[in-house]
């Protein structure tokens, strides 16, 4: 049973919690990235004035990757957090800055039209997302919200400690 | 109205500890050229993210100064970051060295840029100025930070020099060797 807070929260709040523990137990510092509503129940978290680690809010997806670019070269680990709407945006920092500086980040992607049924706006990058990553040659783990830790573990294996820009492609909503 | 190498020299020798960052084309060439020190980060790409990255560095190192150099092209591709800047009062000096034209790509003018300085102060920085000479530019206070510092500059008449040499992968390592010890790495190439 779950207490009347988490149920309130919404049912993936239990998936979001277990996702930033496993962050910030290795060492995630920094929150940074641009809203959806299938990642408000992490925001939720990240705003929680107890939360255990930085949260940077930003304007845009590829500012935050900028802000969290910045903070790795510096030596901090940062996340960065976007809707997939957001990936447009963000092609430019990830190839003429993270991919040819080594500078790689994880980062959480939620797929928003994954089956062609969501709003009309979602659809074109909702089918071609995974095709997307693919061209980029960035490694992706969608979240299994029955399984988040194992989900999670995968993705950090993709982000090889800082060799690789990995996604975490969350559909469910957490 | 300046030229462009005179306001950057003048910059980095009054911030000559600051870990600076400069966005890509000319400025980050006119930089390498002028100085090329361990406390440098040069973008080569990504143009709009200089200050972004500079205030990630900034979060991440606290007790240090950051140097953001800034075209006025690339400051007009990303004013949407001066408010998230503000927001964490990093120690950090935001330089938008504006000859109104993008440069590297052939002398076009730039897109419409507004008054950066009362961009900066309505975002909430703690100063902001606009100056056109040595002279105005050495008399700042930039104590109070983060502060932004429009350079009108000339036109270049000058040839860009070389590109950066090392790889963008030994600058990030350069750069992390000077963040794990300041004092020997400062002056190493």
């Amino acid at each position: 049973m779950l207490p009347e807070s988490s149920l309130a929260a919404g049912p993936g709040t239990e998936v979001a919690e277990t996702l930033l523990k496993a962050f910030v137990s290795r060492g995630h510092s920094h929150f940074t990235g641009v809203p959806c509503s299938l990642l408000k129940g992490f925001f939720r978290l990240l705003e929680d004035p107890e939360c255990p680690a930085a949260y940077i809010p930003a304007p845009r997806e590829d500012s935050a990757l900028g802000v969290a670019s910045g903070l790795a070269v510096a030596g901090a680990r940062p996340v960065v957090l976007m809707q997939n709407s957001g990936l447009g945006y963000s092609l430019n920092v990830l190839t003429s800055f993270n991919l040819i500086y080594d500078v790689h980040l994880p980062i959480v992607v939620s797929w928003r039209g994954h089956d062609g049924k969501d709003a009309v706006e979602h659809d074109v990058i909702g089918r071609e997302l995974t095709r997307l990553l693919d061209v980029f040659g960035l490694p992706w783990t969608v979240l299994d919200n029955e399984h988040p830790e194992d989900s999670v573990e995968a993705f950090l294996k993709q982000y090889d400690a800082g060799r690789n820009t990995a996604v975490l492609i969350v559909r469910e909503g957490i | 109205m300046l030229d462009i190498r005179d306001a950057l020299g003048a910059l980095l020798e009054r911030e000559s500890a600051a870990l600076t960052v400069s966005t890509c084309g000319y400025i980050t060439r006119d930089v390498y050229n002028i100085r090329d020190r361990a406390n440098h980060f040069y973008l080569v790409g990504s143009m709009g993210m200089a200050a972004p990255i500079g205030l990630g560095i900034a979060l991440a190192h606290p007790d240090r100064r950051v140097l953001v150099l800034d075209g006025d092209g690339s400051f007009a591709m990303n004013p949407g970051c001066l408010p998230m800047i503000a927001e964490h009062r990093p120690d950090l000096v935001h330089v938008v060295l504006d000859n109104g034209a993008h440069e590297s790509t052939g002398g076009q003018r730039t897109a419409a840029l507004g008054d950066p300085a009362a961009m900066a102060l309505a975002a909430g920085y703690a100063a902001a100025h606009t100056v056109d000479d040595l002279d105005q530019l050495a008399a700042l206070d930039l104590t109070g930070t983060p502060t932004l510092v429009r350079i009108r500059c000339k036109p270049r008449s000058h040839p860009a020099g070389k590109r950066v040499e090392q790889t963008p992968q030994e600058l990030v390592k350069r750069f992390r060797a000077h963040l794990a010890d300041p004092a020997a790495h400062l002056e190493a190439v």
